[in-house]
């Protein structure tokens, strides 16, 4: 008995409209995402670095991403939206993919750069051997790079998995639990731990378990 | 009519003293194999087909709407009925603790935990139902032997051989003791074939060498050899392959010349193949029941007498112990001397009932039938563009076991793993495989496994082959 099996899967790479905060920015750093103070925010426009509009806050920022990724029902819209935003990741050159860098934990490689820059703000770099990882990175980064150290800090993996997608998150929003599998967690602890470490480093103290690296 | 392991067939499953039937349950199902033993494959039905209805957990959709298609039996089996009801039957109508207790319940419980430990020792073919140490699972047996024989019998200078590719738990164990005692662990690498390399091995063997810990069959690699009896044949390398997957019977021999020990990983035979500790002669073997159908929290240690004899406790408390006094404690002979503390009651009668289920069945026919799949699994895997497959290629000497560890150029595996797990319901494995020097030896991080057991199909396969080649194009037309 033979098995018919139709395809499912529309591999068209531009079936579907593109990231929300990318729609009108052709590769900008994506740290440069300004939107209006008013934080009762219903839609906002991406605009040229030059204009000097503030910084959306973190908090703002993720209810976007959280939106945008809840209006994608199926799984696999997500994960095609997560493959768009891994596009975008500018990603690390050979020196950046080091030993030093990884993250651990991870199912896969992800190596993560830190920085503290000239105003205090934490600045953060990743790249990743899988694309939906880059694709989980690309987004941690895209909330919470340029963002002040206690946002950093305050963040809770919690938060993230109002975005329902990845391994491990059923189709009915179940969180993504302790697995070992959990990139987003991984990925998280690792941005804290090191802005820990960082912003300790600025105050004169060391951090236990610290081991910062530019 | 298929025969069953004769030892089996003649041992009295019931315990003659229980006035009560729920031992002699009937399986829910109509199509249960239990009820017809004789019942043998067409193409049509096979006994995937036979079985399923068996496994309620396998009638499921996944993410709302895609048909569960389960390939991840390496790492954990599914239960049948027969399982689920044997523990709740314990719960409900006898749980209580063994070994000391003087009332019925007691007497009972524990009637039917040692009840199966011998169902365990038939099973393997162990001449006495006191060689089967129940643990927790087979790395609590491995380490057991490790903490009890090892530290009491390696030196400075003593040798323990094992392979790149044995799992993490038949690896870290050793390392923990030879770093106590001094000895020194030897790895033998895999050969062109991506098999241990046997001919290397018989070179390791010296008068240093006091512990050889080898896997049957990997959980990676999947060589496999002939299912039956004691069919001999020439491998390339010029050296005689027995009956079992890896040839453990030559390994024990060439072991036993030099006056080593064998230490057999089963995880991945006991579950899929007759398996005969007296047959291999092995010195030690281990397996886990939830990788056979049983509950987890349970598995096995089998141990010669003479060395179980031998050896000082590994866990200390009630149960392993015959007096205990303020300053010392004397100890209970083997097995309860490696069994401290109340054990895992109704997961060991979980895994009675598994053995049940298997043993009516038949192992050399779940055998069979899984080296069918295993040459359609691998065969049709083969048709994926730029896939690499690891272990050897099947041939007339060699066979693999129904698993293969994967990996397709330029996709990462957890990436693949991850599309057919959320849009097609394919469960497959993606990572390590508790493998690491495995996967350093082959330069790879990481690889994506399918491992099938006797309740998949080849429609199960022709789902994931779909899947997998629909996913393959995707991420190519992202990249």
């Amino acid at each position: 008995m033979s098995l018919k099996l139709s395809s499912t899967l529309n591999t068209s790479r531009r079936s579907f409209s593109p990231p929300l905060f990318f729609s009108n920015v052709k590769r900008t750093p994506i740290s440069n995402i300004r939107i209006p103070r008013n934080r009762s925010v219903k839609s906002f426009t991406c605009v040229h670095e030059r204009n000097p509009e503030p910084i959306a806050t973190t908090s703002t920022k993720l209810q976007l991403l959280v939106s945008e990724f809840d209006s994608l029902t199926e799984p696999i819209d997500r994960v095609k939206r997560l493959l768009d935003y891994a596009a975008v990741l500018p990603g690390l050159d050979e020196s950046g993919r080091v030993q030093a860098k990884k993250v651990a934990g991870c199912a896969t490689q992800v190596w993560l750069e830190v920085v503290m820059d000239e105003r205090g703000r934490m600045r953060f770099r990743a790249d990743s051997d899988s694309e939906i990882s880059k694709g989980f990175c690309s987004c941690l980064i895209m909330v919470l790079d340029g963002a002040e150290p206690e946002e950093v800090l305050g963040f809770k993996t919690e938060d993230l998995t109002e975005m329902n997608v990845g391994v491990g998150v059923s189709h009915v929003g179940i969180k993504a639990g302790a697995s070992r599998v959990n990139t987003w967690q991984n990925v998280l602890l690792a941005m804290q731990k090191r802005t820990r470490c960082l912003v300790m480093k600025r105050e004169g103290k060391v951090f236990a378990g610290c081991n910062c690296f530019n | 009519m298929e025969a069953v392991v004769p030892k089996l067939a003649s041992f009295n499953l019931l315990n003659p003293k229980s006035k009560s039937k729920s031992a002699i349950r009937r399986f829910s199902s109509a199509l249960c194999v239990s009820s017809s033993p004789s019942v043998t494959s067409t193409d049509s039905v096979s006994l995937g087909h036979i079985t399923r209805p068996d496994f309620p957990i396998l009638h499921q959709e996944v993410y709302g709407s895609k048909k569960l298609v389960y390939l991840d039996n390496a790492a954990t089996s599914q239960k049948p009925i027969a399982v689920l009801k044997a523990l709740q039957n314990y719960y409900e109508a006898y749980n209580s603790n063994v070994h000391r207790g003087i009332h019925f319940l007691s007497a009972k419980a524990t009637d039917e935990y040692e009840l199966a430990r011998k169902k365990v020792a038939a099973f393997i073919n162990a001449s006495d139902s006191g060689e089967i140490v129940f643990t927790k699972n087979a790395t609590e047996a491995i380490n057991l032997v490790a903490y009890s024989w090892g530290l009491s019998n390696l030196k400075s200078g003593d040798e323990v051989i094992l392979t790149v590719a044995e799992h993490h738990s038949a690896i870290v164990p050793w390392q923990l003791v030879a770093q106590k005692t001094g000895a020194n662990l030897k790895f033998l690498n895999l050969n062109d074939d991506e098999s241990p390399d046997l001919d290397k091995l018989k070179e390791m063997l010296s008068r240093k060498t006091k512990l050889v810990v080898i896997h049957h069959i990997s959980n990676m690699l999947g060589r496999s050899g002939e299912p039956y009896g004691s069919y001999l044949s020439q491998s390339k390398s010029g050296f005689v392959l027995g009956a079992s997957i890896l040839p453990i019977e030559e390994i024990v021999h060439w072991s036993h010349d030099v006056g080593a020990k064998v230490l057999v990983d089963a995880c991945q035979s006991v579950p899929h193949m007759v398996v005969d500790v007296q047959g291999l002669d092995a010195d030690f073997l281990v397996a886990s029941s939830h990788k056979m159908c049983g509950p987890t929290g349970i598995g096995f240690l089998f141990g010669k007498s003479d060395l179980l004899s031998a050896m000082p406790p590994f866990l200390g408390g009630g149960e392993m112990i015959s007096d205990v006094f303020l300053d010392h404690s004397t100890f209970a002979d083997p097995p309860s001397r490696f069994e401290a503390g109340t054990p895992a009651i109704g997961e060991a009668i979980g895994l009675g009932a598994a053995i049940d289920y298997l043993s009516t069945i038949g192992m050399q026919k779940i055998h069979a039938y899984e080296m069918e799949l295993a040459k359609y699994l691998y065969e049709n895997l083969l048709s994926i563009p730029n896939i690499r497959i690891y272990g050897p290629k099947p041939s007339e000497h060699v066979q693999r076991a129904a698993l293969c560890s994967f990996n397709v150029e330029n996709i990462h595996p957890t990436d693949i793993a991850t599309l057919l797990d959320q849009q097609y319901g394919v469960a497959i494995r993606s990572g390590h495989h508790c493998a690491q020097p495995l996967h350093r030896y082959l330069g790879v991080n990481a690889s994506a496994r399918a491992s099938l057991h006797f309740y998949n199909t080849k429609e199960d396969v022709d789902e994931f082959i779909h899947a997998l080649n629909e996913t393959v194009s995707f991420f190519n037309v992202f990249k």
